[in-house]
Parts: structure tokens; sequence; C-alpha cells
């Protein structure tokens, strides 16, 4: 596959964002530029990685990023909209559905689109997410990858463009993971509007599916102290080194150079 | 066979009913052949609810009863259900939170005060009936409400909804098979309190007034002929309230690991 691309408009913008909490700053003039990636002649999506340890404020920045928390500074817009709740797809960890629902119920509670085209946006949905001949069961009715599959399309009726996913991957088998890989990676790949910024400590699985890693850490002062509060430090693009876009990535040296990089990058973040 | 004195271990349904079965049976001999003779025997007690039926009208108290009874339940569940739902906002909290530590106060302080402000008979029953359920179902569907994660608020939240609609799917149907649960146990409880309710309030008889007239003279046979219908009708009513709930919740028991 080609890897040559041009960089279109700015999708999702965090400028100086800092937010603290019980007095302790939890992440500190955060920045970050998620741009499209236009390839020639080919329709899909992008997948951005925001990785960091356990405790570096993953879930803080996935919060405000789905609008769900107010930063006490910096400003965070999408498509130059300032971000709000319900203007991006957000999936959290464990892939949340209504259990009083049924999976069709599920997608049609979504708000602010009326009823009849809201059905059929559904229907048309689980259709293509392969999960129509379950529409009238209820959740705890379906097995774990046909729930991820349900919880990701009722997610895709609140966007059209931005779709969050928290630790996609946390508590998954191998076998899980590779799944939710690949069905990321097929939506990505019919989808040229969709953007998935997805919020992992999960290093391989990240590697596997993004184009762009963006990592979460702390800075250290001259005393090679610390400094409370995270922030962006350092930034990987997959297509340039060769791992994204690329079928056989998985086994090259590109993707294992790369590990080991981020692995050493790890206990110093 | 060994497997049912097992801790946790998941046994088939006709396993369960035989071993159902097996406590019945051994039940009923106890029952039969107990040498406590103040107890009285199977065949005393079914005599006794015969002649309470045919001669002294057990019908037609049962019905006030259970008439009263659910007229009780429907309303303390209406008052409840609202105000556990109110709780929402922080406003209430502390009315709800108060409100819910009457079911540390006696029925029996209240019946003067509610017979003035109500007058006696019909009302004066059924009010202290709804009293006394209310706040055990109130402090049992708060707690209920306390308990739903944020992550559930937050997920109905990223799906475009205004915050009375999280409220509505979140807080109302999220959690309407649990309030069928606590209906069903409030009910018992309401149930087990009509004795003491038609004790303060008898003019308007009914079966409580009955098992206590019955109690008085030491008529045993009458006595527990009055509790097993007792029994039974409080076994009717929490079968019935399990059938509306598995209608209106028909996902309630289906992620249940013991069958």
């Amino acid at each position: 596959m080609s890897s040559a691309y041009t960089v279109g408009e700015v999708i999702l913008e965090v400028k100086g964002l800092s937010q603290s909490r019980g007095g302790s700053p939890i992440l500190r003039d955060l920045n970050l530029v998620i741009e499209d990636l236009i390839r020639p002649g080919m329709t899909m999506g992008q997948v951005v990685g925001l990785l960091g340890p356990s405790g570096m404020g993953k879930t803080t920045l996935f919060r405000i990023l789905a609008g769900l928390d107010v930063p006490d500074s910096g400003t965070v817009t999408l498509k130059g909209k300032p971000i709000q709740r319900g203007l991006v797809g957000v999936v959290a960890q464990h892939y949340p559905l209504l259990a009083h629902r049924t999976v069709l119920g599920n997608l049609t509670v979504v708000g602010g689109r009326p009823p009849k085209e809201l059905r059929a946006s559904a229907m048309q949905m689980l259709d293509r997410f392969g999960v129509a001949e379950h529409a009238s069961k209820y959740p705890s009715q379906l097995s774990g990858g046909q729930r991820q599959r349900v919880a990701i399309a009722q997610q895709f009726l609140c966007s059209d463009d931005v779709l969050l996913m928290d630790e996609p991957f946390s508590g998954l088998d191998p076998l899980a993971i590779n799944r939710i890989i690949n069905f990321i990676n097929e939506i990505i790949q019919t989808d040229e509007m969709k953007t998935f910024i997805v919020v992992t400590h999960d290093i391989s699985a990240a590697l596997a599916v993004c184009d762009t890693i963006w990592c979460l850490g702390r800075d250290r002062d001259a005393q090679g102290q610390v400094i409370p509060g995270a922030r962006i430090v350092k930034s990987f693009n997959l297509v340039e080194r060769g791992i994204a876009w690329n079928e056989k990535a998985i086994n090259s040296p590109q993707f294992f150079d790369c590990l080991k990089e981020i692995r050493e990058l790890f206990p110093n973040l | 066979m060994l497997g049912m004195f097992s801790p946790n271990r998941v046994v088939s349904p006709n396993a369960m009913k035989l071993i159902g079965l097996g406590w019945a049976v051994s039940f009923l001999l106890v029952w039969f052949f107990s040498p406590f003779q103040v107890l009285p025997r199977p065949g005393e007690v079914l005599s006794a609810l015969q002649r309470l039926w045919a001669e002294e009208g057990l019908s037609r108290e049962l019905w006030s009863s259970v008439l009263s009874n659910g007229e009780a339940l429907m309303i303390s569940t209406v008052l409840s259900l609202g105000l556990s739902y109110l709780t929402v906002l922080p406003v209430m909290r502390p009315v709800v939170a108060t409100l819910c530590k009457g079911r540390f106060l006696s029925l029996v302080g209240f019946s003067l005060v509610f017979t003035l402000l109500l007058g006696g008979g019909h009302i004066l029953k059924t009010s202290l009936l709804v009293f006394g359920m209310s706040v055990f179902y109130l402090t049992s569907m708060s707690s209920v409400i306390a308990a739903i994660p944020k992550g559930d608020f937050d997920h109905a939240r990223t799906l475009r909804m205004k915050e009375w609609r999280v409220v509505w799917e979140v807080v109302v149907r999220g959690t309407l098979d649990k309030a069928f649960e606590v209906m069903r146990q409030n009910a018992a409880i309401g149930w087990m309190m009509l004795t003491m309710v038609e004790g303060i309030s008898r003019s308007e008889g009914g079966i409580g007034v009955m098992l206590i007239d019955q109690n008085k003279y030491f008529h045993l046979p009458e006595v527990f002929a009055i509790q097993l219908v007792f029994v039974t009708v409080g076994l009717v009513q929490d079968y019935l309230i399990g059938l509306v709930r598995l209608a209106m919740c028909p996902y309630a028991d289906l992620t249940l690991e013991r069958t």
C-alpha cells in the first residue's frame, strides 16, 4: 500500500489545556492538533492514539474531549467549534449499553434526531455492523464482540466525524483485542469521515491500529524531579515509519523498533 | 446429590424441585408428628379454616384487607417512587433522607394524629398502611438510585440526551426492575403490618382483626388457619408482582447466574 498522503483540515484542536483535582494538577498546558490525513484516490478515516501509563490523566483528558468535563483552563475545538457533550461519539471502557433497551432501542434512544430518520439510520447501522439479526435482543443476551459492535454503532449515530474510545482493549484477551483492531480497521477503510481517537495504555494494540500516536507524560525539572501535570511529550507518525497502512507491519522490524522505543519511554513519562 | 451441599453450586431445575419437595415433606412430617402438643394438627387447622370461612365471614374480612392493602400499596408506590426519583434534585435530598428516618417510628404513635387529621375508618387504616410501607419503600428505592454508577449518567449524556431525558432513561427506566423488586418486598412488609394497623383501626374489620380476636381467646387452630391464609395471600401477591415485573422488565432476569 502506498503511504503518500496530504494533510487536510484540523479536526480536533486542544490549546493550553489544564485540569487539577483536589489541588493537584492532572493535565498541564496540554496542546494537541489532530489533522485529517488524506490519501489520494482512497476513501478512509484515521486512528489517533493517546497513549500513556496508568495514572497519567488519560481518563481526565478523555472526559474533557468528550465534553463531559469542563477544563480549568484551555480550549478544545472540533472543526473550529467548541467541544460539548454529544458532539463526538464516546465509547467508554467495557462498551456500555442501556440494559433495559433492546439493541435497536439502544440506537433509537439517541437524542436530537427525528424518530423516523433515526430508526432508519439505526437499522442501516446494525446491518452495516453485522448485528441486525440481534436487533430485538437485550444487551445481556449479546456476546462480547456483538456488544462492542452495538456500542460503537450507538455512538456512530451521535457523531459523523469523531469517535472517542476509552481503553477499548482493557481487560480483553488477545483474540478479542485483534477483533477490535480488525473492526476499527474495517470501519476506517470504508469511511473517510471517521476519526477514531483511542485512549489507551496498551502499546502494541495502539501500534497495530493507529496512524499517529501521542504520548502523555510529565516533564522533569533541572534536578530531575517530576513536574506534576501531564502534557503531550512525544508523538509518533506511524505512517512515515511504515507501520500504519501496511498490513504486514505487525511482524516488521519497524513495528518492533517502535514498540521498543515506546516501552523504553514509558518508565520516564 | 452431594453437590447440593457445595457452596455456589449450580443445580438443575429438576434437582431444585426435588430439594424443595424434600423440605416440604420434612416440614409436613414434623408438623404431623410434632411432640409439642400445643401445636394444632393439620386436620384441626383445616377444620378451623372451614368454620371461619363458612360461619365467621373470613372471605369478607379477607377481601376487605386485600383491598385496603392493595390500595395502600398503590398509593405508597406512587408516593415513594415519585419522591425517590426526585432525589435527583439536590433540594429534595434532605427531605427524602428525613422521611426515610420515619421507619424507626411506631405506627401506634400516629393513630391519634392521623384520626384527627383524616378521620377514622378506612382512611385511617389506609393512611397508616401507606405511611408504614412508604418509609421502607423510600429507603430502599433512594438507595437504589444513589447506587447508580456515574458512568451510566455519562453514557446517557453522550447520547445527546437532555438532562431530564437522562433522568428518565437512567433513573426511572433503568431502575424499573429494581423498583418492582422493592415493591415486592414492600408489599410483604405491608401485608405483615396489616394486623397491627387493623388492630389500631378496628372499625372496618379485616383479617387482622380476626386474627387478634382469635389470638386473644387462645383459639390456636383458628390462629394457625388465619396465618395459613396470610401466607397464601402473601405468596399470591408476591407471585403476581413478580409476573408484572417479568412482563414489564423482560431483561431483568437474563443475567442471573443461578437458576
